[in-house]
This record gives structure tokens, C-alpha cells and sequence, in this order.
């Protein structure tokens, strides 16, 4: 039995979608104390620097608008490091010390934040396709691999301090990608990336999420 | 008595409200900049990697840093590095920043070169 509920909250509305896994994923949620790091009731709680270096991990109030559920679901279960840096952290290195979920637990807590979605991602916009202009504004015109690591030629490349995009056409909704670049403000109103709305076009925008949004751990884009 | 008081006040207000900026300029700096310009200014933040396409900015060469004038810097953290002919590594802040804030960091970058730009010599 799948049902909907739905939240308004402040200027943000938030629709937790949920099959028969989401009140369950959500108890482990709370059981396991995943909430101490992060939150999963939006909109954005964060207004100044010192709100988000308060964070202990990302929030994840829209992770079903932002994940693919089968890459969420697996990561769970066998977390790799996502960043280069442990988080919010210019200093130390990512230790990969996110704990584990079993796999059925993994599953439970996959449909519980894959229910939890922002009305500020429209669905079907970006197609992922590697493609120039994409690549240009991505490596050359802007400073996107300044903080992102990625693959060329089969080599990692790019900086530390931002999530890793080696493999982000496997984690991300590439809807999500070009909501994030159009409307930063709505996902993390304090974050040490630059707003692009203003600086990029949206079709422009939309050829960069593409771009990224092709990005497997396997190719060399 | 009642001008020394009236003085002391303005002053003590004045050293309050540039000690809270001066806060907020580190806060801005560290968030922003040091990922790449490191929390010394000498260009090497954690982002700087062999395969990194360019030397960040060392804030502290005086000689470099006294070829820009205080718009100059302005322009680079505002628009990038292309509206200055310099790499597309340094990002455009401008739609990010405040100019406050902006003006904050000039700050901050001349108190690391002890420098002036051209336009103040």
C-alpha cells in the first residue's frame, strides 16, 4: 500500500512519498541515530557560515530528489567516501568511517529518504549525455574541477574540497544536478561552492548537468 | 570630563564595530578562499594538487599582489579569474558575496602582502 503525506513547512512544501519500507526505514533512521548528523525536515535550516560548519554531515531533507535509490541503497550497506575531506573540514582527510547499515536495514532506510523529495526538482528536464559545450563551461570556463574530482583520459583529477563527481551519473537524479546549479539557494543557502544563478545560462546549465550527469566511476569523460 | 567621555565612547563603538567585521572577514576567508589560497594565503589550500591547472594567488608576494589595484581585486573575486585575463580556477563570487564582504577581504588580502595597490602609491 503506497499513501502520501504531505508537509508544508515555512516557504518550502516537502512530500514524503512512502511504500511499505519508508515508517520502517524511518525508525532505523531514529534507531540508529543517523539524525545526529544529519536532518531530513526541510526546507534548509542553515542562514549563516557558523549554521553550516555546525553540520556534522549533509542534510537530507530532499534525498530522494538528489539520490538514485539503487546507488543510495547499495552505499548503505558498504559506504565508500564521497568526498575527499571529512565534512566541513579543510584539513582532515575523509577517514570512510560512515557506518554501515545491513542489508536489510539499508533497503528500509533507502525507501524512507527516497520518500523525502522537494517540489523544487522538476522531473524529466535533463537527460545524462556527455556532450562539449558541457565539458567546456566544466573544466575550462568555470571552476567546477577546482573542487570536484572527475575522470579524463581514464586518470582522477580535480580538487578535494567538494563531493566527488567520479561516479556522480551513478548517485545523482541529473534533475537534481541542474535544480542545484539554477536554485542553490533552496538545497544549501551557506555552502563554500559559488551561486551560478546569474553566471550561467540555463541552457547552459542544463548542458553541464547533462555532462556531469554522464559521469561513471568506469569512463573517461 | 563630559567631551573625553563622549570621545572614549565613539571610540570604544568605532573598535566594537571593526572588531565584528574583522570577525567576519575571517569567518568569509576561511570558508571561501582557503580551500584554495590555504589559511596563510600562500596559495596552497587543500584543493591544489599536483594536476591543479594553476598556482592559486599568493596573497603574501607584495610585489604581485602591489600590481592590483583594490578595484582589480574587486573585479577577480567579484566576476573570476577570466574578467582579469587569469584563470577560469578562480571563481566568480559575485553572485555569492556581498560587496561588503567583498571589501572585507581586500582587507584581509593587503593585511597578508602589507601592500598597496598602484591607485594608493
Amino acid at each position: 500500500m503506497r499513501f502520501v503525506l504531505a508537509f508544508s513547512l515555512g516557504v518550502g512544501l516537502v512530500v514524503m512519498s512512502a511504500s511499505a519500507g519508508f515508517a520502517d526505514g524511518a525508525k532505523v533512521f531514529a534507531d540508529k541515530g543517523c539524525g545526529g548528523c544529519h536532518y531530513t525536515d526541510g526546507p534548509a535550516k542553515e542562514k549563516t557560515i557558523e549554521d553550516q560548519l555546525a553540520k556534522k554531515g549533509p542534510e537530507l531533507w530532499y534525498a530522494g530528489s538528489k539520490f538514485k535509490g539503487e546507488w543510495l541503497g547499495a552505499w548503505l550497506a558498504d559506504p565508500q567516501p564521497i568526498r575527499p575531506m571529512k565534512y566541513n573540514s579543510l584539513t582532515d582527510k575523509n577517514a570512510g568511517d560512515h557506518p554501515k547499515l545491513a542489508a536489510a536495514e539499508a533497503g528500509e532506510v533507502k525507501d524512507f529518504l527516497m520518500g523525502l523529495v522537494s517540489k523544487d526538482v522538476p522531473a524529466g528536464v535533463v537527460t545524462p549525455k556527455s556532450n562539449p559545450q558541457g565539458k567546456l563551461i566544466f573544466i575550462k570556463k568555470m571552476p567546477c574541477s577546482g573542487c570536484h574530482k572527475y575522470q579524463t583520459g581514464g586518470k582522477l583529477v580535480g580538487g578535494n574540497t567538494g563531493p566527488s563527481l567520479v561516479d556522480a551519473g551513478v548517485r545523482l537524479n541529473p534533475d537534481w544536478i541542474l535544480a542545484y546549479l539554477a536554485n542553490a539557494q533552496v538545497f544549501k543557502p551557506v555552502k563554500d561552492m559559488p551561486n551560478f544563478d546569474g553566471i550561467l545560462s540555463k541552457p547552459d546549465m542544463e548542458k553541464v548537468a547533462a555532462h556531469v550527469a554522464s559521469f561513471t566511476a568506469a569512463d573517461a569523460n | 570630563m563630559i567631551r573625553s567621555a563622549i570621545v572614549l565612547t565613539f571610540a570604544v563603538v568605532l573598535l566594537s564595530a571593526g572588531a565584528a567585521k574583522a570577525a567576519d572577514t575571517e569567518t568569509i576567508f576561511k570558508f571561501y578562499c582557503v580551500q584554495c589560497h590555504g589559511a596563510a594565503g600562500n596559495g596552497d589550500g587543500p584543493n591544489v594538487s599536483p594536476d591543479f591547472p594553476v598556482t592559486p594567488r599568493n596573497f603574501n608576494k607584495a610585489d604581485e599582489m602591489g600590481k592590483l589595484t583594490d578595484l582589480d581585486i574587486k573585479n577577480v573575486i567579484k566576476e573570476g579569474g577570466p574578467s582579469v585575463s587569469k584563470s577560469p580556477m578562480m571563481p566568480p563570487w559575485g553572485k555569492t558575496l556581498t560587496d561588503g564582504e567583498i571589501d572585507g577581504l581586500i582587507v584581509k588580502l593587503r593585511a597578508f602582502c602589507k601592500c598597496t595597490g598602484p591607485a594608493a602609491k
